[in-house]
């Protein structure tokens, strides 16, 4: 089942932004992890020269895209600078915060230690993915409710490790929450919020 | 922002060990290492070869022989939930699940973990130290509270990062690599080297030789495995002081223990002394405190990290303990 | 008190003088919507993905700029050659200290005027050079191409040699940027007076602010007007500045700073970045953006100081202070930046005591200067005098908490003994000691220590005042009122992720009694928003909502008055509830807001509120208590915090969920500085930054916070302060957390940990100490 096209129902919307409405059913649960046999990248035939750029195919949020990279442009780049998803962050370029996190396969990851090229052919879901239509996901919902964000920079981030999180366990405890968005930085310290924010994401999600 | 770099993708292991042969390649695996060791300019690479298509390294799986082979390109994330290792080899479980954080692990391989860069701080920074083919180490007589006590002769000070390759090596572990000249075995134990054999090098691997399994023998019967690590942040912080322990008991007594230390030395150190300490011995009080004081019998520790000692005594106290409570 | 105006200031510009203020309304005895958990008016932007942070501006055309900085921590260029690096593939602009824009361009630090690319780079990360180029990728490419040959010069890297006479000097008139003294009463007699005197030194590191989002900022031209989207707490600051170095009319120089990840006091200004980027954009002819890299903001954006204090405390055995006299060193950096700035304010105010003396060397270092940072010099002087009455109640005999009580000052005796408008001190402590159960913790951890486990337990409290918590002047706000009934609510200040606007929406919303839905609010703006100061200091709330306020009642008036005429009733007898406007008098007599026919026909009523000023002969104080409870691992170090309870004083509650939101992260920050924090130098070889990283300077992270933190808000009515009531909240909840840990690890192991950060190796190197006897 491609958990894109699942759409929970409710949530908060641009229009309307207090009223916080209940969600509806979510579908069944998301099954392990799918990485034992990775979905195989289509291979380039030939090597890539350094100062060339290539044409990738990436699934980012359900939809097909192909971009023209270079072999050293990372996925974050891509997203941000290329294609125009700015809700995924750049906060170091380094593996060390978390801003840049997205599901690869359903699996959170870091965009910015990922290099475009390898993403080729992978299912990509950034927190834009997460929105059903115009209104907020659950988990973004939660964020809301518990008001687990200062200025929001960290947030995308946390909001996406939550989500794989709970596509791998819907029902996690506080530890596992926790464990769960220990690759997450937050330099305003909403960690108490964000903690429960995954609590009420897994209720929301489960309605 | 990386430098420029051609990029390949080998369908097979023969093209991807002929790409990797070649001058300035370099292997990118879960690229969590390799892409910061870019971004730092610690090595020119001007050819990235991605083992990304050998969808047969991402298996983990039992071996005829009652073992476990991981390919070398299973996710530290898998190696730590996978039951069989959970099971019979906790200590690598555990020391996987200590790794970096969550998405770091998601990504990371544990060929890659092996086979990573030192995180000493000069090396990374700008600094133009002996590993990096300068003329001095920078850690020697400067900031060294996260250097080795044991193994760097006052060379290169590095400690290995890898929070794997100790339970790895405890547990008896080798690596099946794959190279120009055809395979081979090597121990985990005897995969990394000391800065006064090379300064320049981390592992024995040759050029052109990607690992590709790691493979554990069949566990004893009553074997005990853990790892622990210590460290200022309970996220993405290497050790300041782990144990892998890997012992069997026979009567109450202890035989065959195998021990390594993180954060003590250019590679995963084996402690003989501790060994030496416990084999054949009750896990009482007396048989642990001598073990504690073992620990540390040669080490040679920097101007700032004397601390160490009595850590690394602490934590072998402490996991002792826990060890004769589970036993 | 020239310090206290000064910190979160434009130094050296002038600030617009502000009209008299409106009406003072009266104050709010009851609230419908003002203090209720109320989730943030742009959550759906920051959730969904949809709000525009600077870093995320992409306009047409657009190139990225990179900087070149030097990589030592003292040297002059002697040759720089940008030849190759012009003519690298994407490159389209090239500046230099010789670049024809740059070339006559002064950059102030302070009293100090350079050259923007100043061939003396007195710190590690002085901007060098820039380029710009079609990618950020060929952009740093670019920069590897630019060859600079440097005199390495001497460096001095440890502040407590700064005043060494063989020391390097970092400026040619020496390492001293300026000594600050205090005193009252007379301390030697008060040291005579005590019948037990401690003395202690105590140390800080320097803390890095490292905000999520990295600072940068985008910069266009169109003709003779530039726009600059900046990540930033002022747009009004970066205006001024900006218009400053380039000599442009400040009306030219558009900022706009809507969203913004993060800036803890390193974004109350631009950078020399924002100059460049504009300098490169008007070469190129296109809009650059430049945004730094991580590494970069290690050694360029500001830090907290690094502090050595000396602390000593007379005390009688009923628990009276008699005198204390501090000492204390901190380093500005490179250039003059209030290396000590505040550190001594809470030794001068939080406790009764008639003798005080303080005295503090401010020294020059080869380091990146510092900026204010969350309640500048606060956390440093707490560390210190925090634990002081920690070790003074042991000698005492006495408890912490009725310590503390026994010393609570009826006014501010920094302030020659002014009032202030209301001191929630004692009722933090007394409170705060109750909700946490601080008499059962002690005995639990007494308890537990007994056994011979070899993790230990503490409980340990300290608490605090920050020195400016009531806003000021100046600030103007407009609220609009459109025919239909919606509002719109025009002010400069940011929202740095306090929730700012959320409260201003709510603070329109109680006053009009429009729901808060009906706000829209535009902000951070100098092209189309109202000067404010920067967010920061913990002012924004007190100093934006009382004109918001006023901003609302205007509006009000105007309202009723164009109704009057409609119901042709006097304005005096009218209300207005939202929808309508309604005769006091007569219920009958109502008009909805949509029909007033005036109105109507203008399609909207404005209204303008300033700022008023504070009360005179008064000060206006937040106060707080925190109360922590810990296990430390002898064998390894490790310390588990397993609670906290903050109790704070910062007037009204605005909004429940903001306010408890505020707390939590300042404990967090507070864990950070007083657990895992520090920046290293490589002091004793390079001088250069060890750990520029976040993986080698450690932030807290998930796992590091306890998920068990309370707030207790202490609400005491302030009308004095302001028509709001509200005092300032972001700072003092950062301020006494650490110290509260230090003293629980003193319970846990009997050392004092006079070093923060605590980490791992410093509780292992002080058990070695201890065993050692
Ligand atoms: C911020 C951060 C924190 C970290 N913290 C920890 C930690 O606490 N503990 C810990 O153990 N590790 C830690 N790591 C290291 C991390 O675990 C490794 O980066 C990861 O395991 C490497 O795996 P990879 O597949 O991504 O390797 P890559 O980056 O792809 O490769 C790493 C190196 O190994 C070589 N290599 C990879 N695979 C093979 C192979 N099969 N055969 C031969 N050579 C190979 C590559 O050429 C490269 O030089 C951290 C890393 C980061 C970035
Ligand atoms: S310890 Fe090794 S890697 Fe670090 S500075 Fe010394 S030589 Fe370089
Ligand atoms: S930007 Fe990717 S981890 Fe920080
Ligand atoms: S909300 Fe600001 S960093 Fe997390």
């Amino acid at each position: 089942m491609h958990y894109d096209e699942k759409k929970p129902g409710g949530g908060v919307t641009r229009r309307g932004f207090m009223q916080i409405i209940g969600t509806g059913a979510v579908g069944a649960s998301f099954a392990g992890v799918a990485m034992a046999a990775r979905p195989e990248p289509a291979p380039p035939e030939k090597m890539i020269p350094a100062e060339n750029t290539v044409k990738i195919r990436l699934h980012v949020n359900g939809a097909k895209q192909e971009v023209l990279a270079e072999p050293r442009w990372s996925l974050l780049y891509v997203l941000r600078e290329v294609i125009g998803l700015t809700g995924t962050k750049e906060g170091c370029s380094r593996g060390e915060c978390g801003a840049c996190t997205v599901l690869i396969d359903n699996i959170p990851r870091y965009a910015c230690m990922t290099l475009a090229v390898e993403a080729e052919g992978r299912k990509i879901t950034t927190v834009e993915g997460l929105m059903d239509g115009e209104q907020l996901g659950p988990v973004q919902t939660a964020f809301l409710e518990e008001d687990a964000y200062q200025c929001g920079y960290c947030t995308p981030g946390q909001i996406m490790s939550v989500e794989g999180l709970l596509r791998k366990n819907p029902d996690p405890g506080t530890d596992e929450i926790r464990t769960a968005v220990s690759g997450n930085l937050c330099r305003c310290g909403a960690y108490k919020n964000i903690f429960r924010a995954g609590k009420k994401a897994a209720s929301l999600k489960n309605k | 922002m990386l430098p420029h770099f051609s990029y390949v993708r080998p369908e097979t292991l023969k093209d991807t060990i002929r790409h990797f042969n070649t001058k300035g390649a370099a292997l990118h695996a879960g690229g969590t290492d390799l892409l910061g060791c870019l971004r730092e300019k610690i090595m020119d690479v001007d050819k990235v070869v991605s083992l990304s298509a050998l969808a047969e390294l991402c298996e983990i799986k039992k071996t005829a022989g009652g073992g476990l082979s991981i390919g070398a390109l299973a996710t530290i994330t898998q190696v730590a939930e996978n039951p069989l290792v959970r099971e019979k080899y906790p200590g690598l479980a555990q020391g996987a699940a200590e790794v970096a954080s969550p998405q770091l692990r998601n990504q990371g391989t544990l060929g890659g973990n092996l086979c990573q860069k030192p995180r000493c701080w000069y090396y990374r920074g700008e600094f133009a130290c002996l590993r990096k083919g300068g003329d001095i180490c920078y850690a020697i007589d400067g900031e060294n509270q996260f250097h080795a006590i044991f193994g760097h002769d006052r060379i290169c000070a590095i400690t290995h990062p890898s929070d794997t390759a100790p339970p790895l090596a405890a547990l008896g572990a080798k690596v099946r690599a794959a190279g120009p000249d055809g395979a081979r075995s090597i121990e985990v134990e005897k995969l990394h080297v000391l800065p006064k054999q090379n300064v320049h090098a981390e592992t024995v691997l040759k050029p052109g030789e990607i690992i590709t399994r790691i493979e554990l023998p069949p566990p004893g019967e009553n074997r005990y495995s853990a790892y622990r690590k210590v460290r200022a942040r309970r996220s993405w912080d290497f050790a300041l002081a782990g144990l892998a322990l890997a012992l069997e008991t026979d009567g109450g007594r202890v035989k065959n223990a195998r021990v390594f230390l993180s954060g003590a030395a250019p590679v995963p150190w084996r402690s003989r002394a501790v060994e030496q300490a416990i084999n054949g011995k009750r896990l009482d009080a007396e048989a642990i405190a001598a073990a504690a004081e073992a620990v540390v019998e040669d080490a040679d520790p920097l101007s700032q990290n004397a601390y160490k000692l009595n850590l690394f005594k602490g934590v072998v106290e402490e996991q002792l303990h826990a060890a004769a409570r589970a036993a | 008190m020239a310090q206290d105006d000064n910190i979160y200031y434009t130094r050296g510009l002038e600030v617009p003088e502000t009209p008299e203020p409106g009406a003072k309304p009266k104050f709010w005895e009851k609230t419908a919507v003002v203090g209720k958990p109320t989730p943030r008016v742009d959550g759906y932007e920051r959730l969904s993905g949809t709000a525009v942070y600077p870093s995320d501006i992409k306009l047409p055309n657009m190139i990225y700029g990179a900087l070149l900085r030097c990589p030592h921590p003292n040297a002059r260029i002697k040759k720089l050659d940008a030849g190759r690096a012009r003519k690298m593939p994407g490159v389209r602009a090239v500046m230099t200290g010789d670049s024809a824009e740059a070339k006559n361009l002064k950059w102030r630090y302070d009293d100090f005027t350079v050259p923007l690319l100043d061939p003396h780079c007195r710190f590690e990360g002085e901007a060098v050079a820039a380029v710009a180029a079609d990618t950020p990728y060929q952009a740093r490419d670019a920069l590897a191409e630019i060859h600079v040959e440097y005199e390495v010069l001497p460096h001095l890297a440890d502040h407590d040699r700064a005043m060494d006479e063989n020391a390097p000097k970092v400026h040619k008139t020496g390492n001293l940027v300026g000594k600050d003294e205090y005193s009252r009463g007379d301390s030697e007699k008060g040291f005579a007076r005590a019948d037990t005197v401690v003395e202690r030194t105590y140390h800080t590191q320097c803390e890095l602010h490292t905000p999520m989002e990295l600072h940068g900022c985008v910069a266009n031209w169109e003709g003779d007007r530039l726009t600059i989207w900046e990540s930033s707490q002022g747009v009004y600051a970066v205006q001024s500045t900006i218009a400053e170095v380039l000599d442009l009319p400040f009306s030219r120089v558009r900022v706009i700073g809507h969203y913004m990840g993060g800036g803890f006091g390193s974004k109350l200004q631009p950078g020399k970045y924002t100059v460049l980027a504009a300098l490169l954009a008007r070469q190129a002819a296109r809009p650059v953006k430049m945004i730094l890299t991580r590494e970069e903001t290690y050694l360029s954006v500001g830090n907290r100081p690094a502090s050595t204090m000396h602390l000593k405390a007379g005390i009688k055995n009923d628990g009276t202070l008699t005198a204390l006299d501090f000492r204390c060193t901190g380093p500005s950096g490179a250039y003059p930046a209030g290396g000590t700035s505040l550190v001594d304010w809470l030794i001068r105010d939080l406790y009764q005591c008639d003798n005080v003396s303080c005295r503090s060397n401010d020294v020059y270092i080869n380091a990146g200067p510092a900026r204010p940072f969350r309640a500048p010099g606060h956390p440093q002087g707490s560390w210190a005098l925090e634990q002081m009455i920690d070790e003074l109640a042991e000698k005492t005999g006495m408890d912490p908490v009725d310590l503390r009580l026994k010393n609570i000052p009826e006014v501010s005796q920094a302030r020659g003994g002014m009032p202030y408008t209301t001191t929630g001190l004692a009722r933090c402590i007394r409170e705060g000691a109750e909700k946490f159960g601080w008499k059962d913790a002690v005995k639990k951890a007494r308890q537990h220590n007994q056994s011979n486990s070899h993790v230990k337990r503490g409980a340990g409290m300290a608490a605090c005042l920050w020195i400016v918590g009531g806003g000021g002047q100046p600030s103007t706000v407009v609220i609009k009122l459109f025919r239909d009934g919606s509002v719109n609510l025009n002010m400069g200040a940011s929202d740095i992720g306090t929730g700012t606007k959320t409260i201003m929406a709510l603070v329109a919303a109680e006053e009009l009694g429009v729901k808060p839905e009906m706000i829209q609010i535009e902000h951070a703006d100098t092209g189309t928003t109202q000067y404010a100061t920067p967010s920061g200091g913990s002012k924004t709330v007190p100093t934006e909502a009382p004109t918001v306020r006023n901003a609302a009642v205007e509006v009000k008036r105007r309202v009723l008055e164009m109704a009057s005429v409609d119901l042709g009733v006097p304005a005096e007898d009218l209300d207005y509830n939202g929808a309508e406007i309604v005769s006091r008098s007569d219920k009958d007599k109502r008009i909805r807001v949509t029909e007033v026919s005036r109105l109507k026909k203008r399609g909207v009523v404005v209204g303008v509120g300033y700022r008023g000023p504070n009360p005179s002969g008064k000060t206006v104080n937040p106060f707080g208590a925190q109360f922590c409870e810990l296990e430390v691992n002898q064998k390894t170090g490790e310390i588990r915090i397993l609670r906290f309870l903050a109790a704070h004083d910062s007037g009204r509650v605005m909004n429940r969920l903001t306010y408890d939101n505020q707390v939590f992260g300042g404990i967090v920050m507070g864990i950070g500085f007083g657990l895992t924090e520090f920046r290293q130098l490589d002091t004793r070889q390079t001088g250069k930054l060890c750990n520029r990283n976040w993986h080698d300077y450690k932030l807290p992270t998930a796992l590091d916070v306890p998920a068990d933190m309370e707030s207790l808000p202490i609400e005491i009515d302030d009308p004095e302060a302001n028509n709001t009531g509200a005092k300032g909240l972001g700072e003092p909840v950062t301020i006494p957390t650490a110290p509260a840990i230090a003293n629980a690890l003193y319970m846990a192991t009997g050392i004092r940990f006079t070093r923060a950060p605590v980490t791992p190796l410093e509780v292992r190197r002080h058990l070695d100490l201890q065993k050692e006897g």
